[in-house]
């Protein structure tokens, strides 16, 4: 008749959130890649890393703009010049991907579909991959704080790789300023006075960029040390390495600055060292982990203008649900799904020509009909 | 072959739909809801069926297969997760190939979301929202002798039919006694008798046609 | 992005996003209208406040979620023993009300209808309203002002109610919400057992062999009581289910009975004429423990199967073997609600299933009894206490004179002071019309969309020179008065309600009422004090007034002596009585056989079945039957507030058999000899064909209860509800649902209206599927 007392029941909130059931990176389903798709990998990844080198090579006119200070990061881009190529060469081996895959890139070269629709493409790139609106539907902070990273992250990166390279190079005429010129390829782009808003503009656009990745950084480590739906899932290398890195790398680049500025070269060589270790980790790291999105992403243009052009073409695209005649997608699409779902012996491919909905129904009334009708 | 899993009974269902306001409560949900509850004898009676993702074990998760991103994450004891957001292009792929009907989509954010057996929950050691609130006992967690300490003799089954295929799951039905050497009919519906396509006639036999038209 | 399709439109633009995915796959705003980016996952420092739903008479336990700040966020289910942790999507959503936009946070005001509501300071709208009592009292007599309580208030408030009527307005027009509900079974309780209580607590069910439930939808009404159904079920008991309807729970049960509304007593006496028949009575039993055996006997002679299942339109055989079941059984038990008791003889059909339980023997027995399911929260508590018309607190009657003076004792005034007894709330409504009521405070109740007959009730109230009501939600009815206090929600005070057990059990605080918000209990206070009965109405909290109800109910039947909030926390309820703080209190009753009339017999008593009061014709050939559906709450001020019950119930609709032709989803025109209305049509199979069934959760221009009639139960008061004579004819457009009233300058919160206007039906009486909804 009474309650028993409260301990016995089970503690709502236990105290340090653990997560018993970290999920593991990978899929224990997923076959081993088979040995045909790891040598493609492996020669994709070989080839890219080849055209990279060739491409300092001659960028760095035969390496006489080289930094060799910069040697370490420079090999570490090669490094993940074959691993992003290697990566992604077995992602887009497996069926869905690869459907999609050539999906995408046939919308792509159609020049029907440039020229019903040119301005589709740069616009989907632009609220897509540049402004990222889709966040904004997932949360306006967790929009923010990305695009804080993403532009931090695209200035850092558009900075640092040319001059890793020997792509770029700033040469002043005096040998110390303050009148700079900048070059690409040996090529001049531009001159500027160090000491005006340009000039500080130029020096600093690292320093800038790493204010914007700590912001963005901090918010969403802020976020996984107290949201209890982002804590129980996350896995320490795939969700906060991520964070740490970037927070790493940001903090030591300005110490770098703060340390030439105002400590005369204090700990600058500790810190340069530092900071190397860091980027070259990340990058190493982006084939790998959760940065692989980077590559990923965007995949979902080409997914979106495959839809979008196949949509466009004439009303009959559109495929009913066979029962209910409510649209699920186009039909190219469901053709692409069923394709996919054949190639992975699903058995069940012309399922998908019926909506999700009548799919539970039909699978409620045959229960009812040939399983069981009431309680008993 | 089960362990600690949801059993559903839809013949203990009323339909009230706590699932559906409780899964939403459920902090990896974020305020969304993730269950479906349908009235498939719709017009005849007020049965009602609640799917949860039936976390399908053979083949593993047809739902991860499909997809392109590889967004979708199985873990060790067999929970099919939804989709990585980082990952997620909201393809709609796995909304389409999942025989339960079970993924769900989020347009505007380009995201799967389905259910995830609440793993905030599970990993605290809780029961997930929808099978704690169910005031039926229709959707029921815990290992199968638990199942039958509170319902003695109960049986269940684990695998479903779609045609010549047969999908085994995480989650099981009850069944009575005398079905459980068979799967479960997963509702595929013969679409061609001796080439005569009776899709038509399928059609009309359902309840459907609530909402008229396209809207 | 709606997934409205641009296929339709050629020569629309096409979005460059991908914009289709099939139904119910791509709609998220069963969110409860919070965004997702407003979610609150943040565990840190969040605390859990153990107590119970504000909505039936179930009373699930619950915690509320609290956050750092001390606002409440949401719910974690409770393993309290009444529920288990289960919850319906009404608990679920309940913490929603705590900080919702719709909320009211300052006293309205005006001084005729005609103006706008403005916002006021608490003295003035407090000042204004106690010179408003003292001019209506002074002009035409301290009875022409009212109060109406309701049944959803902590007992102590619903004390505070009836005291606060005879001391310090010294009216006898006091009445309640309860009398719209309860008030049958109260009443047949008190004639049979001379206690107005259900004879066994929920766990019995558990142990009985042969269950009957007449006139409740248990699936939709109390959705977490379908536990015990189901376990008796797993036990091997047997499911008798007597409804019109095939309900949730009738769909499955081993016999469903669906009777012609109206004709409940008829087949009960049938049932008991087979058992008697059949030679299955307890004679024994009935020897030694009643009163009144011969002349029931003697009845249910006249009621034959063969007559009563010509009155109520069922198989013969079906009588017969429900009899058989239910007198067969080692423990039969029978629970009731609403669908016996909103009649004209909503009393007599209560006795009726009495009788059966009585003549069986079982009666008082673990697994054997009888019991009520209250349909309010404190649908128990909210009628013990004295703020039912004829009732003083400890179930005392008003008439008694001994009763008199033992209450005017304990409240320290004299025996002259203490008012008579007053009328029924529907009654109430016809002396505003007859202005013999001039004012009146309401408190906790929105009449104007839960009295029949809304045309009379709307002309009632309208006719009241002062209308003052108290709500946290602006009510329908609320926005037709002159002055509305703002006040607290169940989570923002502490109190007690007694549940369909009579199980008392203790709500706590949850957080701190917003700024402008005062508790019911303040503002009754306060009033009394105005009216100069200050030291009669000392009360801080909801503790000190609870301490003088138990002293007042000491020693009667209702005895809460032995109940402390203290022990209540301990302990997570106890039944009353229970007299003294050792006793353990009283979950099952009559267990030595004893009831609570002088004799310890149980009073049979003789029920003729009459035809209902709106009589069938040519014109109105149909029954026309009202109830609740189970994502909505009574009159839905709460619940049409709260974007996941939208969602899944956004309107009402009429329920119609396939064989008067209808689609699903035309419009319906239901007339009735009061008004008509259109609703769209939900065409089952799962009603009688000469039934149809409209849910009562909305206001007019869509109320149930503009249809219904106001015909009363002459014992109990209770309007008949359950059953009216109808038509239904095609008509163009279906009624729009309107918005729910809110204070000036505000509007409803509209993330949690945005289904509200669906003019389909929903795709099975407990709602719209989740792909259902567009």
């Amino acid at each position: 008749m009474t309650e028993p007392p409260q301990t016995a029941e089970p503690t709502p909130n236990p105290a340090p959130p653990r997560p018993s059931r970290p999920a593991p990176g990978g899929r224990r389903h997923r076959a081993r890649t088979p040995a045909a798709v790891r040598r493609r990998a492996a020669l994709a990844g070989a080839a890219v890393s080849a055209l990279l080198i060739l491409a300092i090579v001659l960028g760095s006119r035969l390496l006489r703009d080289f930094d060799s200070a910069l040697l370490p990061y420079a090999v570490a881009t090669v490094f993940l010049a074959f691993g992003v190529a290697h990566r992604y060469t077995v992602w887009i081996s497996a069926p869905g991907a690869r459907r999609l895959f050539r999906q995408g890139w046939r919308s792509f070269f159609s020049a029907a579909n440039f020229r019903k629709a040119p301005t589709a493409l740069p616009k989907m790139i632009a609220t897509y991959l540049g402004f990222q609106k889709f966040l904004g539907a997932r949360s306006h902070a967790r929009w923010a704080a990305h695009q804080l990273i993403f532009w931090g992250c695209l200035l850092a990166a558009a900075i640092t790789f040319p001059l890793t390279w020997g792509w770029f190079t700033f040469t002043s005429s005096t040998g110390s300023g303050p009148g700079y010129e900048m070059r690409i390829w040996g090529f001049k782009i531009i001159g500027f006075d160090a000491l005006n808003a340009v000039g500080w503009l130029m020096f600093h656009g690292l320093d800038i960029a790493a204010v914007l990745v700590i912001a963005g950084a901090s918010y969403f480590l802020w976020r996984r040390m107290k949201d209890r739906g982002a804590i129980t899932g996350q896995r320490f290398a795939y969700d906060l390495v991520p964070l740490l890195a970037l927070i790493v790398i940001s903090v030591t680049g300005l110490l770098l600055t703060f340390s030439s500025i105002f400590l005369h070269g204090g700990g600058y060589e500790f810190l340069a060292v530092l900071h190397m270790v860091s980027v070259v980790f990340t990058l190493i790291y982006i084939p790998f982990g959760k940065f692989f999105h980077i590559v990923q992403r965007p995949a979902a243009v080409g997914m979106q203008l495959f839809k979008y052009t196949s949509r466009r073409k004439d009303e009959d695209e559109i495929l009913t649900c066979r029962r209910c005649h409510e649209p699920i997608d186009t039909a190219p699409y469901v053709e692409n799904l069923q394709g996919t779902m054949r190639d992975l012996d699903l058995g069940f491919d012309q399922w998908a020509e019926y909506c999700p909905r009548c799919k539970r129904v039909l699978r409620g009334t045959a229960y009812l009909d040939h399983v069981k009708k009431g309680f008993k | 072959m089960m362990g600690r899993t949801i059993f559903i009974d839809p013949g203990r269902c009323i339909g009230c739909q706590a699932c559906v306001s409780a899964c939403r409560e459920c902090d990896s949900h974020r305020g969304k809801s993730m269950i479906h509850l349908d009235y498939p004898d719709e017009g005849r009676s007020v049965a009602s069926l609640p799917t949860v993702c039936m976390h399908c074990e053979d083949p593993v998760a047809p739902c991860a297969e499909v997809c392109p991103a590889d967004a979708i994450l199985v873990t060790a004891d067999g929970v099919v997760q939804q989709a990585d957001t980082t990952r997620c292009i909201g393809c709609a792929n796995c909304v389409n190939a999942c025989p339960f009907g079970v993924p769900k989509i989020d347009l505007q954010a380009k995201l799967q979301m389905k259910c995830n057996l609440c793993y905030d929950r599970t990993a605290y050691g809780l029961a997930p929202m929808c099978a704690t609130v169910c005031p039926t006992g229709a959707l029921f967690y815990g290992t199968l002798d638990e199942l039958r300490a509170e319902r003695p003799g109960v049986q269940v089954a684990d695998s479903f039919t779609f045609g010549t295929t047969t999908v085994s799951t995480g989650v099981a039905m009850v069944v009575p006694a005398d079905k459980v050497q068979w799967p479960v009919p997963g509702g595929l519906p013969v679409v061609e008798i001796n080439g005569v396509d009776v899709s038509e006639a399928n059609a009309n036999k359902g309840g459907g046609g609530r909402r008229e038209g396209v809207r | 992005m709606t997934a409205t399709d641009p296929v339709t439109t050629p020569g629309r633009l096409l979005p460059l996003d991908p914009s289709l995915a099939p139904p119910g796959t791509r709609q998220f705003r069963d969110a409860g209208g919070i965004p997702a980016d407003r979610w609150h996952a943040d565990q840190n420092g969040e605390t859990l406040v153990p107590t119970h739903c504000c909505f039936c008479g179930v009373q699930c336990g619950m915690y509320l979620r609290v956050d750092h700040h001390g606002k409440v966020f949401g719910v974690e289910p409770r393993n309290h023993d009444i529920n288990r942790m289960r919850l319906c999507p009404k608990g679920i959503n309940a913490y929603q009300q705590v900080n919702h936009p719709d909320r009211l946070t300052a006293p309205l005001m005006r001084r005729g209808r005609d103006e706008e509501f403005r916002e006021v300071s608490w003295d003035e709208a407090l000042d204004h309203t106690v010179a408003e009592i003292r001019r209506i009292q002074s002009a035409y007599g301290n009875d022409a002002f009212g109060l109406l309580g309701g049944a959803s208030l902590f007992s102590e408030k619903t004390y505070l109610v009836g005291k606060f009527a005879r001391v310090a307005l010294r009216s006898r027009h006091v009445d309640y919400n309860g009398r719209l509900c309860m008030v049958s079974a109260a009443g047949a309780n008190k004639l049979a057992f001379g206690i107005d209580r259900a004879g066994n607590p929920f766990s019995d069910i558990l142990l009985t062999d042969c269950l009957l439930i007449a006139g409740s939808n248990v699936g939709e009404c109390f959705p977490v009581m379908t536990q015990y159904l189901w376990g008796a079920r797993d036990r091997g008991a047997t499911l008798i289910v007597v409804d019109p309807r095939e309900t949730a729970i009738a769909r499955t049960a081993d016999v469903h009975v669906a009777l012609k509304p109206g004709t409940d007593s008829a087949f009960f006496n049938a049932v008991l004429h087979v058992v008697v028949a059949e030679g299955l009575t307890d004679e024994a039993y009935l020897a030694a423990h009643t009163t009144g055996w011969d002349e029931v006997r003697k009845t249910v002679a006249a009621y034959p199967p063969a007559r009563s299942a010509e009155i109520c339109g069922v198989p013969e055989e079906q009588i017969v073997q429900v009899a058989r079941m239910f007198a067969d059984a080692d423990k039969a038990m029978a629970w009731h609600a609403r669908g016996v008791e909103h009649h004209s003889q909503g009393v007599e059909n209560c006795l009726t299933i009495i009788n059966l339980c009585v003549a069986t023997g079982n009666i008082g027995k673990p697994g054997a009894g009888y019991g009520t399911i209250t349909g309010q929260g404190n649908g128990q508590g909210g009628r013990e206490h004295g703020q039912k018309s004829d009732l003083l607190p400890g179930g005392r009657s008003i008439t008694n004179p001994e009763h008199r003076r033992q209450i005017c004792e304990i409240w320290g005034i004299d025996e002259t002071e203490l008012p008579p007894a007053g009328t029924s709330m529907m009654e109430m409504v016809w002396q505003m019309q007859r202005k013999e009521i001039r004012g009146l405070v309401g408190i906790c109740n929105n009449p104007f969309v839960s009295l029949p007959n809304y045309a009379t009730v709307k002309d009632g109230y309208d006719t009241l020179e002062f209308h003052a009501q108290f709500d946290f939600f602006l009510s329908e009815t609320a926005a037709n008065a002159h002055v509305v206090f703002p006040v607290t929600v169940w989570a923002e005070d502490e109190g007690v309600m007694a549940n369909a057990e009579a199980r008392v059990v203790k709500h706590n605080k949850a957080q701190e009422p917003p700024a402008g918000v005062r508790t019911d209990t303040w503002v009754l206070c306060e009033l009394a004090r105005r009216l100069g009965a200050g030291d009669k109405f000392a009360f801080p909290d909801s503790r000190s007034v609870f301490e003088e109800l138990r002293i007042a109910s000491a020693g009667t039947v209702n005895d809460y002596y032995g109940i402390t909030y203290e022990r209540l926390e301990e302990t997570g309820g106890i039944a009353w009585p229970c007299p003294s703080t050792e006793h353990p209190g009283t979950p099952r009753l009559f267990e030595d056989g004893r009831t609570y009339h002088p004799d310890g017999k149980i009073h049979l008593q003789v029920v003729e079945w009459h035809p209902p009061m709106d009589p069938y014709s040519e014109e109105y050939p149909l029954s026309l039957t009202t109830g609740r559906t189970v994502a909505h709450f009574l009159s839905g001020n709460q619940t049409r507030r709260l974007g996941a019950l939208v969602e899944q119930t956004p309107r009402p609709w009429v329920e119609v058999h396939p064989s008067h032709g209808f689609r699903n989803g035309d419009p319906v025109r239901v007339v009735t000899r009061r008004g008509s209305e259109v609703f769209p049509a939900l065409v089952t199979e799962a009603i009688r064909p000469d039934t149809v069934f409209v849910p009562y959760h909305w206001p007019v221009p869509t109320a149930a209860n503009a249809l219904t009639i106001d015909a009363l139960d002459p014992r109990s008061k209770i309007p008949e509800y359950k059953v009216c004579a109808a038509r239904i004819e095609a008509a163009d457009h279906v009624d729009e649902v309107p918005a729910p009233p809110t204070a000036p300058g505000h509007q409803a919160y509209p993330e949690t209206q945005v289904s509200r206007t669906d003019p389909l039906p929903p795709t099975s009486p407990q709602g719209r599927g989740t792909a259902e909804r567009s």
